[in-house]
């Protein structure tokens, strides 16, 4: 009864729960234009996500798999439907999502299958994939009810169905290992467990071995998505978009999230993007987003583009930025390669690459 | 007719037989601005008191155009051509800028409306954009300075004094007041203008005079004058290099976040500002006057309260806190050192013991019953020599130190709480160079031991020469973070303004 009463005035008073507050950039995620300024390696038409096998980097675009070799990226195969999600596995195969519901195994050297293909179990948004610490192939779906392009109608809707996959890539067998997730967005395997990224709570969580979950990481001021293993240990996590206090509020206005997602176009809906900036329409927050004619780097963001070097324990330790004024946002992927980390920027629909120690040492200073 | 408006002749003034000021010769040109500065104590109070008829000179003489004066009280020294306009301005703020332009010259029968329009017009004549129908409470530092400084002029006063004029000002609204005083020069108006900020002297003046110790030690062209020759004269050392010279080449590394702030709301002076406050680092605070700083760290210390509906919220460790008074957060560990210690630091007829008792004090959650004199004693021994407290011993009363002392004794209060997160707020403003180096000593002394320090200053070589990270605070709210490596006052001045 008295959480309930606490609910209730909490909600009148704005506060708890109901504060309306969004965490700040600061510490580890001390804004920079590392990102804005890293070289343009590649555009492409529609890429989605980026796997290393064999010292090679693959990129997804669209339904076609380019492997990049410098700043030439020729075909590797093309399928039938987009790829939704990519990533390497042990022996040079690489493993694809198709359309968020069926996953394909194959070599990638020879660009023959190596598997049978694999679907059903429930897959419905499958938007990324990782190599699990038993063999087995870990993949996360974002929503039992909406694709993975529709991301931004889960978050209006508070979608909760988000749900983690184990899949043994030789018998096709599909377990769900997680679900109730908000939105799982990106997977990893730390030692013997397994890291999801719950993009619409904001957070990292480890999943038990029954399924139980246990944050790692919380609190953030953005919507995380996919993780890597980071070279020396360690993670890299991309974040798609930050958060703002203006979609805090819509989310919170049940009546009003149903008449904009029926009434206005979904391009102009108050939710974050991964580009912005290409049309007057665009809802924005007020308040410093454009000053004497120049857009400022501390406006609150629609789009923004993030890489975080998460430590082994998953605190963050330093991130790359593109702010608000900049082009390189809506990061869905990395991927290390070399002593370089290759960012895809969804927005400009570009690959980076950022010189590790180069990138390090414009922190320092 | 002597080309001296005001000249003084081995002026001594002594207090319970200690010299203020002792053999002070002082010419004051015609149509001159003319710095005085000094060290706290150093005599330029005194001298311009003496000068404007607040207090009267044990010995030597006064001349003003040429004839010996010895004004006793302001009104006198107002006849005689001379204006003061003190550093806490001493307008009526409950009354409107036309009332207080002419009070003191009521007539028998005054027309509201017939003053309003002569103020309108002697307003415009002075090209000052002030509205005489204004409540003086509500105008803004700047204002209220033209309006000291019109009023000054209505009383045809041939010399003004301005004491620490500049202190409340933002830089944009100094530049106004710079152009204000060259203007009245140009009128034939004499200034005498008492700085700690020594670039001001060095910009403003035509003429430069140095105080040490209640002596005159050299009056010179301004010209021939630099920052270190004023500095050296001034404190008998050169402290150049120590003080705001050198950049940081190396930043502490953040610590522990202690404190996060989200989206804290106070009409209207706070907007969703969010921040957050590491262990072990400085964290330096700029912005100009009315971006919020102040009142978001008084709310952070309990001082101010957030607004009730929506207004954000506050984390300590991690926790939500929220503290309606003071106390809770001094037993939290969080210490503010307030920006205007004559209002809020402490009480000034108390003794320096008494005072840093009263901040042991608030850190028992229901007070003492039984005070002890012999800890209150102990605390102020113990801080007077850790702190380096210019006094004759603990039983000094406050209000008889100099700004530094007074200040060391506000920090003393605070640092006696043992706090782990400690909030000063223009911790130098009114302080001598010497003891800004010691202030400044303490500050980074306590970042060193782990302490969580954030240093709210506008005066952006302090904050350069200070802080590890550096937020810049406009309209409210934290608009941009710096590492002290990579911020330059251009950066940070871009941020505070666009």
């Amino acid at each position: 009864m008295i959480p309930a009463l606490e609910d209730f005035f909490d909600r009148i008073l704005g506060r708890g729960d109901a504060a309306i507050t969004v965490p700040t950039f600061d510490g580890a995620l001390k804004p920079n234009q590392i990102l804005e300024r890293a070289e343009v390696v590649g555009e492409f038409a529609e890429p989605d996500d980026l796997a290393c096998v064999g010292g090679a980097l693959y990129v997804a675009d669209g339904s076609v798999l380019r492997r990049c070799e410098g700043h030439s990226s020729p075909e590797v195969r093309r399928f039938d439907r987009p790829i939704s999600a990519v990533c390497g596995l042990p022996g040079g195969r690489l493993a694809v999502a198709l359309a968020g519901n069926e996953i394909r195994v194959f070599s990638a050297a020879a660009g023959t299958d190596a598997g049978r293909a694999i679907s059903g179990g429930g897959m419905h948004a499958v938007n990324a994939l990782a190599a699990g610490p038993d063999g087995r192939l870990l993949a996360t779906d974002g929503s039992a009810t909406e694709s993975s392009q529709d991301w931004a109608r889960d978050l209006l809707n508070r979608g909760r169905s988000g749900r983690l996959f184990s899949i043994d890539p030789d018998s096709g067998q599909i377990t769900v290992r997680a679900s109730g997730l908000h939105h799982a967005f990106g997977v990893a395997a730390a030692g013997q467990e397994v890291v999801v990224s719950e993009s619409w709570r904001h957070r990292l969580v480890n999943v038990g071995a029954h399924g139980g979950l246990q944050a790692v990481l919380d609190h953030l001021p953005v919507y995380p998505s996919r993780i890597v293993p980071a070279s020396g240990g360690g993670f890299w996590l991309t974040a798609f978009t930050a958060r703002t206090q203006l979609v805090e509020f819509v989310l919170r206005e049940s009546a009003y999230r149903k008449r904009m997602m029926k009434e206005v176009p979904p391009e102009f809906w108050v939710v974050p993007r991964l580009r912005s900036g290409s049309s007057f329409q665009e809802p924005m927050q007020g308040a410093h987003l454009k000053t004497m004619g120049v857009v400022k780097p501390w406006a609150p963001p629609r789009s923004y583009g993030l890489v975080i070097r998460l430590a082994a324990d998953f605190s963050p330790m330093f991130s790359f930025h593109s702010r608000v004024d900049g082009e390189n946002h809506g990061v869905v992927a990395v991927a290390e390669l070399d002593g370089a980390l290759y960012v895809l920027a969804k927005g400009p629909r570009r690959l980076l690459r950022l010189t590790l120690p180069e990138a390090q040492k414009a922190l320092a200073t | 007719m002597t080309d001296n408006v005001v000249e003084f002749r081995k002026a001594t003034k002594l207090y319970a037989g200690v010299p203020a000021i002792q053999d002070v010769d002082f010419e004051l040109r015609r149509g001159e601005i003319h710095a005085i500065v000094g060290e706290n104590g150093a005599g330029k109070s005194t001298l311009t008191k003496a000068m404007s008829g607040v207090v009267t000179l044990s010995s030597g003489s006064m001349f003003v155009n040429g004839l010996e004066a010895s004004p006793k009280t302001p009104l006198e020294a107002r006849h005689l051509g001379i204006a003061m306009v003190f550093q806490e301005n001493s307008l009526v703020p409950t009354m409107t800028v036309a009332q207080n332009l002419f009070l003191g010259q009521e007539k028998f029968y005054n027309r509201l409306r017939g003053i309003y329009i002569a103020a309108q017009q002697f307003l415009q004549s002075l090209n000052f954009d002030v509205t005489p129908t204004m409540t003086v409470g509500l105008l803004g530092a700047a204002k209220k300075q033209m309006v000291e400084i019109a009023r000054a002029v209505l009383h045809q006063a041939q010399v003004i004094i301005f004491d620490e004029p500049t202190a409340s000002l933002t830089p944009e609204e100094k530049n106004y007041f710079f152009d204000l005083v060259r203007s009245l020069k140009q009128r034939g108006v004499s200034i005498v203008f008492i700085s700690h900020a020594l670039e001001e002297a060095l910009l403003l003046a035509d003429r430069i005079t140095v105080l040490r110790d209640g002596k005159h030690v050299v009056t010179d062209d301004a010209s021939k004058f630099d920052r270190a020759r004023i500095v050296q004269a001034m404190v008998g050392r050169d402290l150049s290099n120590t003080l705001y010279g050198k950049r940081k080449t190396d930043v502490r590394p953040a610590g522990e976040r202690v404190l996060t702030v989200q989206n804290l709301k106070m009409a209207p002076m706070v907007k969703n500002n969010s921040l957050s406050i590491f262990a072990g680092q400085i964290t330096g605070v700029f912005g100009l006057v009315g971006a919020g700083r102040t009142e978001t760290f008084k709310i952070v210390a309990g001082v101010l309260k957030r607004d009730f509906f929506h207004g954000g919220e506050i984390l300590l460790r991690g926790k939500p806190v929220r503290y309606r008074v003071p106390a809770p957060a001094v037993r939290a560990g969080i210490a503010y050192v307030t920006e205007d210690r004559k209002v809020e630091g402490f009480f000034e007829t108390m003794s320096i013991a008494r005072n840093i008792y009263l901040g042991i004090l608030a850190k028992f959650p229901r007070g003492r019953f039984f005070l002890s004199g012999r800890e209150s004693r102990k605390a102020g021994d113990d801080w007077i020599s850790r702190l380096k407290v210019r006094a004759i011993g603990t039983k000094a009363k406050v209000v008889e130190l100099s700004g530094g002392n007074q200040q060391k004794v506000v920090i003393a209060k605070s640092l006696a709480q043992e706090p782990d997160i400690i909030i000063f707020d223009e911790p130098t403003r009114g302080v001598d160079v010497g003891a800004i180096v010691e202030i400044h000593e303490l500050i980074n002394r306590l970042a060193d031991e782990g302490k969580a320090v954030v240093v709210i200053s506008s005066y952006l070589p302090e904050v350069l020469a200070l802080s590890d990270r550096i937020l810049v605070s406009r309209q409210g709210k934290v608009v941009e973070e710096f590492s002290a490596l990579e911020a330059t006052e251009e950066k940070i001045m871009y941020a505070a303004i666009h």
